[in-house]
């Protein structure tokens, strides 16, 4: 055996169980949601015909798809440029050589390592129409009182707050370490000649900050696009007021794990993963245009 | 004045952050009476800390506490094991398809874990697996994450520490994890700080894989407990504050490497 062939056995054996897991856990299931997404099938008789693309004409005619569809995008569209823009303004204040600044990064990260399932429910308490903190707030500062969680209209501004809530930290997080790459010659460049805080903001931080921009615009365009888990501790198992809070990942959810109907869960799921892929190739596309000398 | 209102700012970011756990900490120490109330206050005027001790009582907690760690330590565990294997292989290793492998790795990152669901949910049933500690884990022990991580670091390590250790006749395991890892502790603690932290979390895969309260996690025992309670929330803020201290004790101790570790994945 030649030292390279013996050299590859090695290295194959190191990464056995790697291979292993990676390829029953995730290549097979990348393979089978596909397969299953032809195919109507409950899960358990052994019964399973193949109905072609009956599944995907079925979801795309199904007015709750529709919802789940509008809901997500919408949910997309405010959630990540809040997000994004909140984010990088904390990490600009963070910036500013100010005292405390790792007891300000540590409060703005604990809600991102805090399981949504008990911050949810201090949510729901908060968002509570009678008794929650959030009326109480508004009624003193004169406004009337809602009730955010059985109107279906605040249903979406319910899961946007709970998510840039929780993502906060974690975009600021990355902006300030963006922020720190960028060398502080170019802004006493500046300096010199006589710049003001916005043209250095909008000449030398936007356009040098702009990879990590790209990197955190895709991840949380992905994360958005999932959004699950605010609605379901927020509202239990109904998707909200009238299924206000139906979205991609909970239509899978219902459609799997509610109904049993597999080729359906299965055909969601992949619509959702062709949304984000095409999403991340338009994305890193556009990337291709960006500055990276920092 | 421009410092003024960065502090300023960054006060009001704050509350908005911290309110939640403020409110959480202050309504689990009310007693009954204090907790519905038209005119909110912060402070009790009873403190009633046995609101603990019921909502523990109510509930097997101390089960859900013990999955948590037990399905979080291991997979941590064996993710940090074959995740340092893998990167070994990868950084140092020149193997017939390696490239390929490695961007095919990276690949199954951009595949939402959500959209493999039904099929991981479908395996795991046919291997009698649901309800079982093994169902829980075992899809979880890899993450291509920790490889990337793990990858980058041992490529920044100088090549005559490896070189010296396979001189001395050691196989690539024992080089890995007898002088390897001992020197990279920053990179598997944030690995394992961010697995760790993940696992504890992990929602959606429980609820499906556990429908039997012995094999309920803290967030899946939660959920249910407030189903149960219904509006009982000073019972629930204080389940809630036992469910997420654990984890906040565990992030103050390990923040620097954790952070760390969330930037460095942004700037690549």
């Amino acid at each position: 055996m030649s030292f390279r062939l013996r050299r590859t056995v090695t290295a194959y054996l190191m990464l056995l169980p790697t291979l292993v897991l990676i390829g029953v856990f995730v290549v097979y299931p990348i393979v089978d949601s596909f397969i299953i997404s032809f195919f109507k099938w409950d899960m358990l008789s052994p019964n399973k015909p193949f109905v072609g693309l009956q599944n995907y004409i079925y979801i795309f005619q199904d007015p709750l798809f529709h919802t789940a569809l509008k809901n997500t995008v919408l949910y997309v569209v405010f959630f990540v440029p809040i997000v994004l823009v909140l984010g990088l303004l904390t990490a600009v204040l963070l910036n500013m050589r100010i005292r405390l600044l790792p007891l300000f990064r540590t409060a703005f990260f604990i809600p991102y390592v805090t399981s949504l399932a008990a911050t949810g429910i201090v949510w729901q308490w908060i968002f509570n129409d009678q008794f929650g903190l959030l009326n109480y707030l508004l009624e003193r500062v004169g406004l009337s009182a809602q009730d955010w969680l059985n109107e279906p209209r605040w249903t979406l501004f319910n899961i946007i707050v709970m998510g840039v809530w929780q993502n906060l930290g974690y975009v600021a997080v990355i902006f300030l370490a963006g922020l720190q790459n960028i060398s502080r010659e170019y802004y006493e460049a500046a300096d010199v000649d006589g710049a003001t805080p916005w043209q250095k903001f909008a000449r030398i931080t936007v356009p040098l900050l702009s990879p990590t921009t790209y990197f955190l615009l895709i991840l949380t365009t992905i994360e958005a696009f999932k959004v699950f888990l605010q609605i379901y501790v927020l509202y239990g198992e109904t998707a909200g007021p009238n299924n206000s809070g139906m979205t991609l990942l909970y239509y899978m959810f219902t459609k799997g794990f509610g109904d049993y109907r597999m080729g359906y869960a299965c055909a969601s799921a992949y619509v959702l993963f062709l949304i984000v892929f095409i999403f991340t190739l338009a994305q890193m596309a556009l990337s291709r245009r960006v500055h990276y000398e920092a | 004045m421009k410092k003024f209102w960065a502090y300023a700012v960054l006060v009001v970011l704050c509350l908005f952050v911290l309110g939640p756990f403020i409110w959480m900490l202050a309504t689990s120490v009310k007693p009954d009476a204090e907790v519905l109330t038209a005119v909110p206050h912060l402070f009790p005027e009873h403190w009633a800390f046995d609101n603990y001790a019921k909502a523990w009582a109510s509930a097997p907690f101390a089960r859900y506490f013990w999955n948590s760690f037990l399905v979080s330590a291991l997979e941590t565990l064996f993710d940090l094991t074959f995740g340092a294997m893998a990167a070994y292989a990868f950084a140092r290793m020149d193997f017939i398809g390696r490239n390929v492998l490695f961007v095919a790795l990276l690949a199954t990152m951009m595949v939402p874990g959500e959209v493999l669901l039904i099929p991981n949910y479908i395996t795991v049933s046919n291997l009698n697996w649901l309800n079982t500690y093994q169902g829980l884990i075992v899809p979880w022990m890899v993450s291509v994450f920790t490889i990337f991580l793990m990858r980058q670091f041992f490529l920044g390590l100088p090549r005559e520490v490896f070189e010296a250790a396979e001189l001395d006749g050691c196989g690539p395991l024992r080089t890995l994890f007898g002088i390897i890892m001992p020197i990279s502790k920053p990179i598997w603690i944030t690995s394992a700080l961010i697995k760790f932290v993940g696992a504890w979390n992990a929602f959606l895969w429980v609820l499906i894989i556990a429908n039997s309260s012995d094999y309920y996690t803290l967030p899946i025992g939660l959920i249910n407990f407030s189903t149960d309670v219904g509006t009982v929330y000073n019972q629930l803020m204080a389940a809630a504050t036992f469910s997420v201290v654990p984890l906040i004790i565990l992030f103050l101790f390990g923040q620097r490497y954790f952070i760390e570790g969330i930037a460095r994945s942004g700037i690549k």
